[in-house]
């Protein structure tokens, strides 16, 4: 089998799936998930030849994710540099009215309640904080255990570890009743 | 009680918090030395709180990848399929293939240029850890101290230098300076020097190289400074022949 047999088979095996991958993962568009399945290809095929291992597909799958990361660090660098408005530029698409805001006292206690929150995450050992942060962001806990490189097991007693130590600061005994026992 | 969703919110606002301290996220390089388990400890460390004030990024390699399809699965691209497919990468290929073209070829051009300007820099710079030879001395006097229908110091036209010596009035100065000056337009500066110490013997010799100054009339002005003050010491009118 050449080069670009075994190229042509992954492309044909590969193609859609990698666009559904980028579509549902990522939230681009089909047209974007198109254009970066087409760049992790084509990323591949250039370097397929400085190749030398058997599990093609693994290289694939590491060419894939490499194309999403760079794309999504670049929106992120990118919005730091963003282009700012004149407040008083005429021409600047006016901010709609902002709703009723909480009175003073509310927004204060909201304020104090937030940054006792925020300290007690921060507070956690780095392992349970690291835990719990993830899965804030709603990644499972395989996800976090293949991030962390830690068996699911060890996260499931991290959040436990940090779920008993963010009651005990919060004073709240029955706080985050999702995290499992 | 507090629930999960507002820790997700406190959460947020801290990773904001923290990216300001944190920086840019990881790059792929560091990325992939990440989850290769190529990095020290702390390095990991440090690669992965990055991350975490990221999440988005995390996704990009916790996600699971999908299988391959089968040939007779749907997902496997049709013949009619693949040949659109193939061929839109294809043109991406030949299109980068002619950027490339472009670039090596700027690359080569600017390898060339950047061959030449080093050679001439390192022959120059040759040429300044060599010693120079300076034909003579020549002894300048002050304008209107030479005498009745006084003539221009003339320069030697022979060696690569001139080694001007104006006579100076010792202890007129604490510090001299020198400036030459065009002297049919003595506002154009052609040259000034920095402030100088007075030398024991109250001489100041200034080097010339021949290429500097072209073919005319010039006057080189000595200041004195004391303190605060400078005031023009003597001027010598020079002329440079032509070659």
């Amino acid at each position: 089998m050449t080069n670009d047999d075994r190229f042509q088979d992954l492309y044909r095996k590969y193609y859609k799936r990698m666009v559904r991958f980028y579509v549902l993962s990522f939230r681009v568009t089909e047209e974007d998930a198109e254009e970066l399945t087409q760049d992790a290809f084509f990323r591949f095929l250039e370097a397929m030849d400085e190749y030398r291992g058997d599990a093609e597909w693994a290289y694939l799958e590491t060419i894939a994710r490499n194309v999403a990361y760079n794309r999504i660090r670049s929106q992120k660098t990118a919005k730091r540099g963003a282009e700012t408005v004149d407040v008083h530029d005429r021409n600047a698409i006016p901010e709609p009215a902002a709703p009723p805001e909480p009175d003073y006292a509310q927004r204060e206690e909201e304020a104090l309640r937030s940054k006792r929150l925020r300290d007690a995450i921060a507070g956690l050992p780095t392992g349970s904080r690291e835990c719990i942060q993830l899965w804030l962001n709603e990644f499972t806990y395989d996800e976090i255990a293949k991030f962390l490189k830690i068996t699911v097991d060890a996260v499931k007693s991290r959040l436990r570890d940090a779920k008993k130590i963010l009651r005990a600061k919060l004073g709240d005994a029955n706080a985050f009743p999702e995290v499992e026992e | 009680m507090t629930t999960k969703s507002e820790l997700s919110a406190a959460n947020r606002d801290l990773i904001t918090e923290n990216r300001l301290a944190i920086g840019e996220p990881p790059t792929a390089e560091e990325v992939l030395a990440y989850t290769r388990g190529e990095l020290a400890p702390d390095e990991e460390a440090r690669i992965r709180e990055r991350l975490i004030a990221y999440p988005d990024l995390v996704r990009t390699l916790t996600t699971p990848f999908p299988e391959g399809a089968d040939p007779d699965h749907p997902d496997y691209l049709s013949d009619h399929e693949f040949a659109r497919h193939w061929k839109a990468l294809q043109k991406r290929r030949h299109h980068s293939d002619g950027s490339l073209q472009v670039w090596r070829a700027f690359g080569a051009i600017a390898a060339a240029v950047a061959v030449v300007l080093g050679g001439l820099l390192w022959r120059a710079e040759m040429q300044l850890k060599q010693p120079v030879a300076v034909w003579e001395q020549q002894d300048l006097y002050p304008d209107a101290q030479r005498g009745i229908g006084e003539r221009p110091n003339t320069l030697t036209p022979h060696g690569d230098s001139y080694l001007l010596v104006p006579t100076l009035l010792p202890d007129l100065a604490d510090k001299l300076r020198a400036e030459i000056v065009d002297a049919i337009n003595p506002s154009r500066t052609v040259w000034s020097s920095k402030t100088l110490s007075r030398t024991a013997d109250g001489s100041l010799v200034i080097v010339v190289p021949r290429e500097f100054l072209k073919q005319g009339t010039y006057r080189l002005v000595v200041y004195g400074i004391t303190g605060e003050r400078q005031e023009p010491l003597n001027s010598y009118t020079l002329r440079v022949p032509a070659r």
